[in-house]
């Protein structure tokens, strides 16, 4: 498999490592909701189809990727820098919540 | 100045080796003493850090990822989103850029003891180099002065391309004989010579 | 030579005479020649015995399909077992010897489970080893004593257990066009691409390119067809823009059109050129593929199939004209199809006799009449082999009526006299490649075939891959193929004029003969077509199913020849067309590949390993090193005659009685950096970093997001924007990781630049009484008594020209500083303080010794940081600022996470005297025999020379409130039980006096 780092160019899938489901909220770091922070911190959607993910290129330029992956096949529709793009922060998506 | 001690010296091993019957496929060498330091811009800073780059080595950076640049004394590339390794071939680089970029620009890393630079260079080097990198090392693909952030295995690595048949290798210090052993066992195929 | 061998033609260098040996007995070939070929031309057709029944097999093909000559190639102590005698090309000196036989390949005494077919038929080994009770053994255990038995009268070649001293690797390849398979159609994609500047690389399996061009007899374009693809190879050659590459097999399509390839560089050689690898496995990431992999023939199943001397109809076509063998004098032809005749004339050409041509078919074209006729072959259409005669060696066929629809007749049939039988059931396009690629095959009915879908990712077949049997339009699909992978327009190529004109490719749909006696299928693993019809009997439907019941397929030649019969009689028996039964899918490796070639280089030696830059000192030094993740690190400096506890006992004592020295520069350290510095470090430890005065450090503690601590360390504020952080050894690239997601992808707005720096600096911890006065008599620029350089604080100065920077911070409880030097200066300054130190005799002392007074102080490392503690439950609850938000802090006070009964870290005294040691429960009873209620258990033990006790730390439910009480070490694996106290985990110096002098 290759992941096309936007720094980098394409890549072997040796050189990412796999941080997690992308478009998760995290919480309001003073939040003592805990029903939130479960949420951001042990659900996933595990979709079978076009999937969020957040890949280091950390053989690489160590950047974080947003990629969008189906599961299913393994292609890959877009990759972008997770800085900029569609990544865990604050109030991006509400806890809990399917797309 | 206390001399740095190379992480090579019980491997270095001058002279030609391998399969050099009908001459030497690649030269291996280290290039030491030197400055390595990394330079790294904040976001929308880069063209300022690239600018400091230019009045402290003379090296010219064009836009884009990677790109890079080489005189006799000074190389520079960019690795990584922001980020550039500058390296100078006598010591005391780190001081002078420390001056020069202001801290609203970015930052100074002095690598120079953290980094072990490694030149291999020779007809067979692309050769040598695709058993260790899954890296498209072809002109077209890894255009002269340009440079990547990689890694063999667990080793990390920059490179440069410093000429047409050459490499410039950065990699941890605490990897560098691993490293050595491995870029020689690669290349007795093609037979080379440590200078 | 022997008569076998033609007089003239092939590829083979006839005067170049090879010498090897075959189970003991001297033989020789020519230059070019394969195992297969060169024993065939001795006259030699017993080369193996089956896999369960251990029937005398032959040669069946010519190439990597064969699923019966199977060898082992030794070279010294070195076995390799199980390699097709069809893929061994000869050299100098090969030793080869046949598998699975005892106690020689012409008397096999376990030939004897012939008569036991029954037996062992499908699905033998579920059935058997779930027995019923025999006497006093439970049916499965005594079965299980048999197993022995059977697993060695059944099986493959012996793997060897000398270490395999070759040289693999691996070797990594980009190119726009990759070509799979240099036959006519490969070679004509090849040209093309070539033509237009685009990168190519072109692989063939065999030793040679070119592949049906190489044996086919045709001519293309008025030239033979060997010139006219050694004319393509060489222009192709010229260039530089294309990689050839033989003997190569691409054996894996991923995605991303990532394809693996072996290269067999050395195998044809006795022995490797200097510093060239054994195997090469290329990685090949490629623009586009054409696959022009071809396609196999198809054995018949019919009762004795698979007796020496009945040999696939291309195969023998091979063997006569790439290498000047007859594999039969007298030869029969057993087909469904037109392409056997091209055979039969070929072998008529090279100088055998052709006895008959039996055809299932009623009708047959003119063409084929006449190829009869031309090699004066008796012609039997709407016949069928129904038997074979003859031991060891084929002597003769039994020949009956044959209708489609009905069969063979039962009655009747003749005899004819044959000493090789060739058959041909038609062909099957190697499409293995893009069914991994995730193409389902399609039937095609007319070809009686599987062909390649649409294409799936960056790939475009052409040629017999393609179900496209006639060179002509095989070279002008591997012509516009080479065109489409480069997306150039497209252009008439032009059908070159071959000759002979191709006859039809279409067969009959017969894929067995129903007679009496073991008729094969799998060949190698032996299975028949009763095999099938037993399993669809015992209720096998899915086609998944069958296979891994009969075991169909399944053997090393991964079915290739196999798999469609096989399911041709499935569906029969199903009562289904072939296309609803389905086909399995076909996994990577398409064809066996070295272990050795996927390790490569990373075994030994060549293991990537970090060294600290004082490691060279340590082994100077008699420090017995071992590896702590891929470091290494000194364990102990042991003298003469001391075992390993007397010596960490004494490295211990010393520093606690002067002063010892240790390398910590394995510590992660990381250059945190930028105006948001601060504030970063606030929030990812759960202890305030902002408030730190520049010129001091601090102890940090981290939390993962679900509350439970993950690493700690010392940070050290060099400056208003730039701190030193420390992590443990092991968890160094975790922690950077941790913090770069944060950065990335939580908080960009941040600014802050992280750098591992780990290998920048050489770190040195002296601890001791004695240890200020030898850091004070060597180090110049700066003073380091209690003023300058109080607990935790930082000085910049010189040790023997060298800068240094000294930060006052304990690990051993000790008074101990620790001092950082550029790594290329690391073993200069320790150097200086080792002479500053002898004096007072400090020790260089190692990790056991670190432990040991770790222990002794109750400090946590890995062993309690396991991923399932919090830092109450280790006592470092009051590092949790209240103050501020940090990460785990929202998580750490979940209901579980502070529920009473934790496991809490305490100290344990062993009170018999006898070591302790990690991994041991803590309970409560003392009844060794049936240990159980366990508390919890040991993290870490030593023998603690200032207690002059065994001691542990051990994470034990309810924890403080047991200190003082009594408890047992259970340690059944290692025999161990015994009473202990519970006590606080700081055992040493509670107070922490020594450290703060």
């Amino acid at each position: 498999m290759l992941i096309t780092c936007p720094h980098c160019g394409p890549r072997d899938i040796s050189e990412f490592a796999y941080q997690g489901e992308g478009g998760r909220t995290r919480p309001d770091p003073a939040s003592t909701d805990l029903e939130a922070w479960n949420a951001y911190v042990y659900q996933r959607l595990n979709t079978a189809g076009a999937h969020d993910e957040i890949w280091q290129h950390a053989g690489g330029c160590r950047s974080h990727l947003a990629v969008v992956r189906d599961t299913l096949t393994h292609e890959i529709a877009s990759v972008r820098f997770a800085r900029e793009h569609g990544a865990p922060a604050h109030g991006r998506r509400k806890p809990g919540a399917r797309k | 100045m206390v001399e740095q001690q190379s992480p090579l010296e019980p491997v270095f091993r001058p002279g030609s080796h391998g399969n050099f019957a009908d001459g030497v496929g690649v030269t291996l060498s280290e290039i030491a003493p030197c400055s390595i330091i990394q330079l790294a811009a904040w976001p929308g800073e880069e063209k300022k850090l690239m600018v400091v780059i230019g009045s402290v080595t003379g090296l010219k950076l064009a836009d884009g990822a990677g790109a890079g640049a080489s005189s006799d004394r000074y190389s520079a590339f960019g690795f990584a989103p922001g980020k550039f390794l500058v390296i100078d071939a006598s010591e005391g680089l780190a001081t002078t850029l420390a001056a020069k970029v202001a801290p609203a620009v970015g930052t100074v890393t002095d690598l120079s003891h953290g980094r072990i630079a490694i030149r291999i260079e020779g007809a067979k080097a692309e050769w040598v180099l695709g058993k260790l990198f899954a890296i498209d090392l072809a002109l077209a693909a890894f255009p002269l002065g340009s440079g990547i952030s990689t890694t063999h295995h667990d080793i990390f690595t920059l490179m440069q391309r410093s000429g047409p048949q050459r490499f410039d290798l950065y990699v941890f210090r605490s990897f560098a004989r691993s490293f050595w052993k491995m870029l020689c066992h690669a290349a007795d195929e093609v037979g080379y010579e440590v200078r | 030579m022997s008569s076998r061998r033609t007089a003239a033609g092939g590829r083979i260098d006839r005067l170049r005479t090879i010498r090897f040996t075959f189970d003991g007995r001297a033989y020789a070939g020519f230059q070019g020649d394969t195992l297969a070929s060169a024993l065939l031309a001795n006259g030699v057709s017993l080369l193996a015995r089956s896999f369960k029944y251990h029937r005398p097999r032959g040669v069946l093909t010519s190439g990597i399909d064969e699923p019966n000559a199977l060898v082992t190639v030794l070279r010294g102590d070195i076995r390799e077992p199980n390699i097709p005698a069809t893929m061994v090309e000869i050299y100098d000196g090969l030793v080869a010897v046949s598998q699975n036989r005892f106690p020689s390949l012409a008397y096999d005494v376990s030939a004897i489970n012939q008569l036991g077919g029954k037996f062992i038929s499908a699905g033998f080994y579920y059935k058997t080893f779930m027995g019923p009770v025999v006497g006093p053994l439970k049916g499965t255990r005594f079965w299980m004593l048999c197993e022995k038995v059977i697993r060695r009268a059944a099986g493959l070649g012996r793997a060897g257990l000398a270490p395999d001293p070759a040289r693999y690797e691996r070797m990594n390849a980009f190119c726009d066009v990759l070509v799979v398979g240099s036959g006519p159609a490969g070679l004509a994609a090849a040209r093309e691409a070539a033509a237009s500047g685009a990168r190519v690389i072109l692989t063939e399996l065999d030793p040679q390119f070119g592949g049906s061009a190489n044996w086919s007899g045709e001519t293309i374009d008025g030239e033979p067809s060997k010139a006219w693809a050694s004319d393509i190879v060489g222009e192709l050659r010229d260039h530089d823009n294309v990689r050839l590459l033989k003997r190569t097999t691409v054996w894996g399509y991923y995605d991303g059109n990532t394809l693996a390839a072996i290269e067999r560089v050395g195998d044809h050689k006795d022995a490797p050129a200097k510093g060239a690898p054994r195997h090469r496995h290329w990685t090949i990431r490629a623009k586009n593929v054409v696959l022009a992999t071809g396609a196999f023939e198809r054995p018949l199943v019919f009762p004795g199939n698979d007796r020496p001397g009945v040999m696939m109809a291309s195969a023998a076509q091979r063997y006569a004209n790439l290498y000047g063998v007859l594999p039969g004098e007298k030869i029969a032809i057993f087909t469904n199809n037109d392409s056997a005749y091209r055979a039969a004339v070929a072998l008529n050409k090279a100088g055998a006799t052709i006895a008959a041509i039996v055809d299932v078919r009623p009708e047959i074209s003119e063409d084929c009449r006449a190829l009869a006729r031309q090699c004066g072959a008796e012609l039997l259409v709407g016949h069928a082999v129904v038997g074979t005669a003859g031991g060891k060696k084929l002597t003769g066929i039994k020949v009956a009526q044959f209708a489609i629809a009905a069969g063979a007749l039962p009655s009747g049939g003749h005899n004819i006299e044959t000493d090789c039988l060739l058959m041909s059931g038609g062909w099957s396009p190697t499409i293995h490649l893009a069914s991994q690629a995730g193409a389902r095959p399609l039937w095609n009915e007319a070809l009686q075939a599987f062909l390649p879908p649409e294409a799936g990712q960056g790939w475009i077949g052409a040629g017999a891959f393609n179900g496209t049997f006639s060179t002509a339009d095989a070279i002008a699909e591997g012509f516009a193929a080479g065109r489409a992978a480069l997306d150039l327009p497209r252009v008439e190529p032009g059908t070159p004029h071959v000759e002979p004109a191709p006859l039809d490719p279409r067969p009959a749909p017969v894929f067995e003969i129903r007679a009496k006696g073991k008729a094969f299928v799998d060949f190698q693993h032996d299975v028949t077509a009763d095999d099938v019809r037993l399993a669809h009997l015992e209720g096998f439907v899915s086609v998944e199913h069958l296979k891994r019941y009969t075991t169909l397929g399944m053997a090393t030649d991964q079915g290739k020849g196999s798999n469609v019969p096989g399911l041709a009689i499935m569906a029969e028996a199903v009562g289904k067309p072939i296309p609803e039964v389905g086909t399995t899918r076909f996994r990577p490796p398409y064809a066996p590949v070295s272990v050795g070639a996927l390790a490569a280089e990373r075994f030994g030696d060549l293991k990537p390993e970090r060294l600290t830059p004082m490691h060279d000192w340590h082994l100077e030094n008699g420090a017995t090193m071992y590896s702590a993740g891929l470091w290494f690190r000194p364990m102990i400096y042991g003298e003469a005659g001391e075992t390993i506890e007397q010596a960490y006992v004494r490295e211990a004592r010393t520093t606690r009685e002067t002063a010892g020295i240790v390398d910590v520069s394995t510590l992660g350290k990381i250059a945190v950096q930028g105006p948001d510095a601060a504030e970063f470090l606030d929030r990812v430890y759960s202890n305030v970093f902002s408030t730190l005065a520049v010129g001091k450090a601090r102890y940090g503690l981290m939390l993962r997001e679900d509350g439970l601590v993950f690493d700690d360390g010392t940070t050290w504020r060099l400056g208003e924007h730039d701190f030193l952080m420390t992590t443990t050894t092991a968890n160094a690239g975790k922690v950077m990781q941790h913090l770069e997601y944060f950065l990335d992808v939580v908080w960009p707005e941040l600014k802050v630049h992280l750098t591992s720096v780990t290998d920048q600096w050489a770190g040195a911890a002296i601890g001791g009484p004695k240890a200020r006065e030898i850091l004070a008599s060597c180090v110049t620029g700066t003073r380091v008594d209690n003023e300058v350089l109080p607990f935790m604080g930082i000085v910049h100065g010189e040790i023997s020209g060298a800068p240094v920077m000294i930060c006052r911070l304990s690990f051993s409880g000790e008074m101990a500083f620790e001092v950082y030097s550029g790594a290329g200066h690391g073993t200069h300054v320790w150097e200086a303080l080792v002479e500053a130190g002898k004096p007072c005799g400090m020790v260089p002392y190692g990790l056991e010794a670190l432990g040991t007074m770790r222990i002794e102080k109750g400090h946590v490392t890995g062993a309690e940081i396991d991923g399932r503690t919090s830092a109450r439950d280790l006592h470092l609850g009051w590092m949790l600022s209240k103050k501020k938000p940090f990460i785990g802090s929202a998580m750490m006070d979940r209901e579980g996470i502070v529920a009473p009964g934790r496991l809490e870290l305490v100290g344990l005294i062993s009170l018999d005297n006898r070591p302790l040691a990690g991994g041991s429960h803590v309970v409560m009873e003392a009844y060794p025999e049936n240990p159980h209620g366990s508390l919890g258990h040991i993290t870490a033990a030593c023998f603690s020379p200032a207690l002059g006790k065994y001691i542990a730390l051990a994470l034990v439910s309810g924890g403080k409130a047991r200190h003082g009480s009594r408890a047992h070490v259970s340690d059944p694996l290692r025999g161990r039980f015994g009473p202990v106290e519970i006590v606080s985990h700081h055992f040493f110096d509670p107070e922490g006096k020594r450290m703060h002098g």
